[in-house]
């Protein structure tokens, strides 16, 4: 067993009575980009949310390097989630406060700093993600790439050693998401992050993936884990056809 | 190379230490664990120095950095920008790779400054203000023609709006309200008739708060209270809805499809509340009353049935009536004011709260400044 990150152990997912993955098991290594992909409704957003913590699952558990974070009382996994970032689908900026505000909260709750050391490190995080000179601007002043952008730079905010990534490509253009898919690479590699990244994009998938599990929404179940590259080669038929429909295009 | 000591600062986990050479140049020697969580130096210290020393180079010193984050980044990136404004070479030993990594993403990906528009100053953000005001102004002359254009194609038959929704905001607006409305009415008639068994007792005239309590409710309170009820109620929830529906461009797929959003949204709240005003403005009369009765019978023993005799004999026709009209045009005002606070919202979560808040407030304000006018012109009338 390598440097687990995160591990899924067992993990039945679902909505009430309704089963929407069954007996989840997989393992993210430190400092790689584990993609979850398949098709729309699969499930992916959901094994997202029981990876934060916002949906219980109905079975099994997940864990966070050697502690269980889904039996753990609400203090642990509050100090758990700290060393975790986020960036959601629809960024979840907070419309009332500007960039800079929103990548500031976090650092003015968790940190000790002072507002100078903080208004340094907002101005780093936006600069990172190409949002310098923004700080005093709101959401929704911004197109959706630039809220991307934004939602990363917060998510970073604290440095987090795990960044959770929810279809970072969806509703931007492709030149946009293959940017936001170079930013995704370059913070990995400069921040030794870990990163699970959502998507169904395969162009991201192949881009920015180092291993990926394909969950089947009919089958109700992961039905292939590997690299992106062998996956879309050598995967199972229903693997090979989300990366050749998808590619293809409608 | 000798060094002279200069000031040093230290801050549990990281470290800094400030020297000069025999050549002036200044060695900044940083080390420990620089992280975000960490109490750091702060970088106005190295900025002051360059200032007081103006040494002609600087060397940063990083190899006895054991741990590191964004902190370390920032600070780093800050001496480099201090030296590079001031003309001052610079060698940085030791400087982890990723540091300069993410040092060179963050210059790459900075937005060139043409494309950063300039923030407005004071002045001109008061100018802004005072324009859009202004603009508020036109728009909701604005709003109240479509409305009433929306509301002459209703009557047409030409109107788009889906009536189901129309029946709901009936619902919601009328029956829905009951409970609320006769609370508070039943408070207020019990309050009216303390009031005046109080200050009539002076004059022997404690019967009388029948009279007061009904004329006092059917003409003013009930349309009144039960307004400000409506305002709290079903304004708020109306600027709401709306606001939301603009911050998730429900609004604009509305308008996408030809489909008018006066129409479709305003116009059917219009109608469901100021049907419904009057409605509950007559179920509030008799509440009212019986608040007022509630009272009367237990403190001055009077029969119920002679409370009610009396109250019915002080009321006229053109009380009820008059009281009605209040409420409908209440209602009318309520819906206005909310729905046009709705549409005027702009597209952010905190505006949907600042649209109902607003809508709550001027609705409060206008039906209040209504039953004023109707005072004035019912007095000039006689009634």
């Amino acid at each position: 067993m390598g440097d687990e990150v995160i591990s899924v152990r067992g993990v039945t997912m679902g909505f009430g009575d309704r089963v929407v993955i069954r007996e989840l098991d997989f393992a993210v290594q430190r400092g790689e980009i584990f993609v979850v992909m398949g098709p729309s409704g699969c499930g992916k957003t959901t094994l997202l949310r029981h990876l934060l913590g916002l949906q219980e699952p109905a079975a099994g558990e997940v864990r966070y390097g050697d502690e269980s974070f889904t039996s753990a009382p609400p203090d642990v996994r509050e100090r758990i989630l700290r060393r975790v970032g986020v960036l959601f689908q629809g960024s979840a900026l907070w419309t009332s406060m500007t960039l800079a505000e929103n990548v500031a909260l976090p650092l003015e709750q968790f940190t000790s700093l002072p507002a100078s050391s903080i208004r340094a490190v907002v101005r780093l995080k936006l600069s990172l993600v190409g949002l310098g000179g923004f700080e005093d601007y709101y959401p929704w002043e911004l197109s959706g790439g630039m809220q991307k952008r934004a939602g990363l730079a917060r998510a970073i905010s604290l440095d987090p050693e795990i960044l959770l990534i929810d279809e970072p490509s969806a509703s931007l253009d492709p030149p946009t998401a293959r940017r936001l898919d170079a930013l995704i690479l370059q913070l990995r590699d400069a921040l030794g992050t870990t990163a699970v990244v959502v998507t169904h994009d395969v162009a991201t998938i192949l881009g920015i993936g180092t291993r990926a599990l394909f969950l089947d929404g009919e089958a109700q179940r992961a039905i292939a884990e590997g690299s992106p590259s062998e996956l879309r080669a050598r995967g199972p038929a229903p693997v090979r056809a989300f990366f050749a429909g998808s590619v293809a295009g409608p | 190379m000798t060094l002279g000591v200069l000031p040093v600062t230290k801050s549990p986990g990281a470290t800094i230490e400030m020297r000069r050479a025999d050549d002036a140049s200044l060695l900044v020697r940083l080390g420990g664990a620089w992280r975000l969580t960490n109490r750091l130096p702060r970088v106005d210290d190295v900025d002051r120095e360059l200032d007081r020393s103006r040494a002609p180079s600087v060397t940063i010193d990083l190899a006895g950095v054991d741990g590191w984050d964004s902190a370390l980044v920032v600070f780093v990136g800050a001496v480099l920008d201090g030296c590079r404004a001031r003309g001052i070479p610079v060698d940085a030993r030791g400087l982890p790779p990723e540091v300069g990594r993410l040092l060179q993403i963050a210059q790459e990906t900075a937005a060139p400054i043409e494309q950063v528009a300039p923030r407005p100053s004071g002045l001109e953000r008061v100018g802004a203000r005072a324009l859009q005001r202004h603009v508020q102004l036109g728009d909701a002359v604005a709003f109240v023609g479509d409305t009433a254009l929306g509301l002459g194609r209703f009557g047409g038959r030409r109107a788009r709006y889906r009536s189901q929704d129309l029946w709901l905001l009936v619902q919601q607006s009328g029956a829905e309200a009951l409970p609320i409305v006769t609370l508070v009415n039943f408070l207020v008639g019990i309050i009216l008739a303390f009031v005046g068994i109080t200050q009539l007792r002076f004059f022997g005239a404690e019967a009388y708060v029948a009279d007061i309590v009904g004329i006092a409710v059917v003409r003013d309170m009930a349309a009144l209270i039960t307004g400000v009820t409506l305002a709290g109620r079903s304004g708020g929830a109306f600027a709401a809805q709306i606001a939301t529906m603009k911050v998730t461009q429900e609004i604009d797929a509305l308008r996408t499809f030809g489909i008018s959003p006066v129409e479709f949204l305003v116009v059917p709240r219009v109608l469901a509340l100021t049907a419904m005003a009057p409605f509950l403005t007559l179920f509030a009369d008799a509440t009212g009353i019986l608040g007022g009765a509630a009272v009367g019978t237990t403190m001055l023993h009077q029969p119920f049935s002679g409370y009610m005799r009396q109250t019915a004999l002080a009321l006229t026709a053109g009380d009820v009536v008059g009281g009605l009209v209040k409420g409908a045009t209440y209602g009318l005002l309520i819906a206005l004011t909310s729905t046009l606070q709705g549409m005027q919202a702009e597209r952010s979560a905190a505006r949907v709260g600042d649209a109902a808040t607003q809508a709550v407030v001027t609705g409060i304000v206008a039906i209040i400044a209504a039953c004023g006018v109707y005072q004035y012109v019912f007095f000039l009338l006689g009634w």
